[in-house]
């Protein structure tokens, strides 16, 4: 693919995905073909941001992990207050991270 | 850190012994009332009991054969009950085994749970078992 059009893509989603795994996702889509282009542009991620956010107001309830994906511990969070209330603060600080997996998972299916 | 095998399962069993053990102090030390609503965070800000609040309670009634006393604590504590029974033996019968027979069956959960005609359900009753619980004061 254009190296331009790669470069772009990574200046508007370089915050959706963690920052060792940048040089690898631009040289994958460099080399990827260009039928993909349209699809990957219509790809939505997580912004870890929100997911900051809703993990700080409503991480008790788990909405933060259903809202990524993990429905089952979300579940587990729900079910447990969560997890005493000492899960709810651990993903405070996990969440970023685990969206940016999530995140990069998604892109994989491209790669 | 993408969820496998092993995470999940030590994930669970560490959740059920927290579980047996934060149940035996509830039972030993007879609080009932007060500890319980101390550990939630949304009780203790806001003063609303949240969706799983009374589960505690609502499991010490189902230890001492109050089926009915459990129901009205909390609905969920049967869920609770349910899952720390049945996890922790389906977990040690698959690690010697080495299958992984409750890791597929909780990747068919969750997707199943995404589907929405399944998944609003579920939220509505959670929704309405919440306001039960801030009727009821608990």
């Amino acid at each position: 693919m254009d190296v331009q059009k790669v470069d772009m893509f990574i200046m508007s989603n370089g915050k959706f995905f963690a920052s060792h795994q940048i040089n690898i996702i631009r040289d994958r889509l460099i080399a990827l073909d260009d039928s993909k282009w349209a699809m990957l542009l219509t790809t939505q991620f997580k912004d870890p941001t929100t997911t900051l956010i809703i993990s700080i107001l409503a991480g008790s309830l788990g909405i933060d992990r259903f809202m990524i994906g993990d429905t089952g511990l979300g579940v587990g969070k729900l079910l447990t207050c969560g997890g005493f209330g000492v899960w709810a603060i651990i993903d405070w600080f996990m969440i970023q991270t685990a969206t940016r997996e999530k995140n990069m998972q998604k892109i994989q299916q491209f790669l | 850190m993408t969820l496998d095998r092993n995470k999940l399962y030590s994930i669970l069993l560490v959740a059920c012994l927290v579980g047996y053990i934060w149940l035996y102090f509830s039972i030993t030390n007879n609080i009932t009332e007060n500890i319980s609503v101390e550990v939630c965070i949304i009780k203790y800000l806001t003063n609303i009991p949240c969706p799983s609040c009374g589960s505690t309670r609502s499991l010490i009634s189902l230890t001492n054969g109050d089926f009915i006393g459990a129901l009205s604590f909390n609905p969920i504590g049967y869920l609770i009950a349910t899952i720390m029974l049945i996890a922790p033996i389906w977990v040690i019968v698959d690690t010697i085994n080495r299958t992984k027979t409750l890791f597929d069956f909780y990747l068919k959960i969750e997707t199943y749970l995404k589907r929405p005609k399944i998944a609003i359900p579920l939220i509505m009753l959670v929704i309405i078992n919440w306001i039960w619980n801030i009727t009821k004061g608990l």
